[in-house]
């Protein structure tokens, strides 16, 4: 994915989570993760990226 | 700083009429008029204030703008003042997560990007005005009243000593900033965006030896939740730019007391220990505005009196000087007889474009840099983080400095030929080459900024008969037509250059016989693989596209 298609989905998802709400944001943003993760070839690699995620989420 | 007493003697004491008056003395009053008196176009300057501004206000100047120096020659003391930035990086919290480099090679003409205090800019630019002549410069001379006419404009002014004055003027320039009396005197709004989140800007003098970067810090430890931006500049002087949170009333926030410990509790951080002492303090907050359009009849509007886009990408100056460098040239034709007054709405078409342009860059970055909304501030914490283990994301931290843009459609465009596979389209910036010029090595870029040119790719020491005699003809000052053959190899002469490098020839796409047109300001006007599809009358181009450019 080249940086202008990343801009792109970095303003679309900004916006969504503003339409939705603050208190909506998290399940929002956990049924798109969810979704993205049963798309991945295996459940180790999703795993890995929740892993990922929880760790970054201590930076 | 310089002086500017040695002015006097030369400031007109009441001019009646000019052809050119220019409301506002800031850098893009007075770079416009350097450039217009660079063209012989007499103006007068009426700066409110008493003097160059204080603080460094607008800091960064791109490449092109100091090319746009370069035709007026004050690029040397601005590139010799000014320091170049290597690159840059960005912080979140304690970690370093975007590293750039901006090289600038010794063979280049310009560095990327220049850092130097605005004040420095306006008396270079006013220097310029002074050497070519034909400008006069009244400082503490406030415009009050504009009353625009068929054929000029009337504009009163009041001087220091509570005098009012009238000037009559056959163009009014608007460069007198953000709260334009001119634009309000003609009851003209500006349309767009206002983004909430504020920056306090600080200039404060110390000793350093860091590397000439763009360095910003998200949510630091020196100052959890802001942003922080810091930009070296000449003379020891740090800007130094961050947030403050929406609750913070502006008038607080910019008192020494709040100010200082964030900035000494930042210093410690970064491990900037020399002593330092706050010179300037000021608040800002970003704005994508601009007027539909940059012409009125008679009155042309430029820099931030046309236009207010974000800090973030530097686009501000930098556009405003692009401005000038647009005007100057065709405000030149059409008082020279050379173009009809058609000719100024180009300027505005393609520099409203161009401001659509950096407006949307600019809210971009400005989404990033101060998130209008808990959408946009969520999705950059989550970028910031994710930026440390997935590169692609690291695109979003980059500032998205300004870059030339494209006039695509301007009426002046002639059509293209399709033989071209690259290179630069009509209304594109001409690109730069390293060259070899009959005084030694030199840049491509150096031969704009006076006149059209018409770059010539060419092994062939002797031009077409077909154009040999047009090319005799009479035409002056930014109207003039000027050959310059590009030749492969060989020597250089005072009509050719040589693409040692192949730079020039590889740039433009060229072949034998390729020919392109290049306008004053350095963009690309027409090309043509070669003498068949070439116009056979390059002077006859010009008069049709110079007087009636309103066709398409």
């Amino acid at each position: 994915m080249n940086s202008n298609q990343i801009e792109l989905i970095y303003t679309a998802l900004a916006e969504c989570i503003a339409r939705v709400g603050e208190p909506k944001a998290p399940l929002l943003l956990a049924t798109l993760a969810f979704d993205l993760l049963i798309r991945q070839t295996d459940a180790d690699t999703a795993i890995e990226h929740i892993l990922q995620a929880e760790r970054l989420t201590h930076v | 700083m310089e002086s500017r007493d040695g002015e006097a003697a030369i400031t007109l004491a009441e001019p009646r009429q000019v052809p050119v008056v220019i409301a506002g003395g800031g850098p893009v009053g007075l770079t416009l008029a350097a450039l217009l008196a660079h063209h012989g176009v007499p103006c007068l300057v009426l700066e409110a204030d008493a003097s160059w501004c204080e603080g460094s206000r607008a800091i960064c100047l791109s490449r092109r703008s100091q090319e746009i120096f370069g035709w007026v020659g004050a690029d040397r003391a601005l590139t010799a003042k000014g320091l170049s930035w290597v690159g840059g990086r960005s912080y979140f919290r304690g970690t370093e997560v975007l590293h750039f480099e901006m090289p600038s090679e010794p063979a280049e003409r310009f560095a990327p990007m220049v850092n130097i205090q605005q004040y420095y800019v306006e008396q270079y630019a006013h220097a310029a005005a002074l050497r070519a002549g034909g400008v006069a410069v009244r400082w503490s001379a406030r415009v009050c009243a504009v009353r625009p006419r068929t054929s000029g404009v009337e504009v009163e002014f009041q001087t220091a000593d509570g005098h009012t004055h009238r000037v009559w003027t056959d163009w009014l320039v608007a460069c007198d900033g953000g709260r334009s009396t001119v634009r309000e005197q003609l009851g003209l709004a500006f349309e767009g965006v206002q983004y909430e989140g504020r920056y306090v800007i600080v200039d404060i003098e110390q000793d350093t030896r860091r590397a000439v970067e763009r360095l910003a810090w998200f949510d630091p430890p020196s100052n959890p939740g802001s942003t922080i931006l810091m930009h070296r500049q000449p003379d020891n002087i740090w800007r130094i730019d961050y947030q403050v949170a929406s609750r913070d009333d502006p008038s607080e926030a910019v008192r020494p007391e709040n100010v200082l410990p964030r900035v000494q509790a930042h210093l410690d951080m970064i491990g900037e220990t020399a002593p330092w002492k706050p010179l300037w303090i000021s608040i800002y907050n970003a704005k994508c505005l601009t007027l539909q359009s940059y012409r009125q009849g008679r009155i042309l509007f430029a820099g931030d009196a046309a236009h207010l886009v974000p800090i973030f990408g530097v686009r501000g100056l930098n556009s405003g000087l692009d401005d000038a460098g647009n005007l100057a040239w065709k405000l030149a034709l059409v008082l020279e007889g050379h173009a009809g007054d058609a000719l100024l709405d180009s300027y505005s078409s393609e520099r409203v474009r161009a401001t659509r342009e950096n407006i949307a860059f600019g809210a971009k970055s400005t989404e990033f840099m101060a998130p209008p909304h808990h959408g946009f501030a969520l999705m950059r914490d989550a970028a910031l983080r994710l930026a440390l283990v997935a590169p692609g994301v690291r695109s979003l931290i980059n500032p998205r400095q300004t870059s030339p843009v494209e006039y695509a459609n301007s009426p002046l465009n002639q059509p293209d030929d399709r033989g071209f596979a690259g290179g630069a389209r009509p209304g594109m910036p001409a690109p730069e080459a390293t060259l070899l010029t009959a005084q030694g090595s030199g840049h491509l870029t150096s031969l704009f900024g006076t006149c059209f040119v018409v770059l010539y790719f060419s092994s062939n020491a002797t031009r077409p008969t077909q154009w040999h005699e047009r090319s005799t003809a009479a035409r002056g000052g930014a109207a003039a037509l000027r050959w310059v053959r590009v030749a492969a190899g060989g020597a250089p002469d005072d009509h050719s250059v040589v693409d040692e490098l192949g730079q020039a020839w590889q740039r433009y796409n060229a072949k034998e016989g390729t020919l392109y047109l290049i306008r004053p300001d350095g963009y690309v006007m027409g090309r043509w693989r070669g003498a068949a599809s070439a116009p056979k009358d390059f002077d006859a181009v010009l008069r049709c596209a110079l007087k009636d450019n309103s066709h398409e």
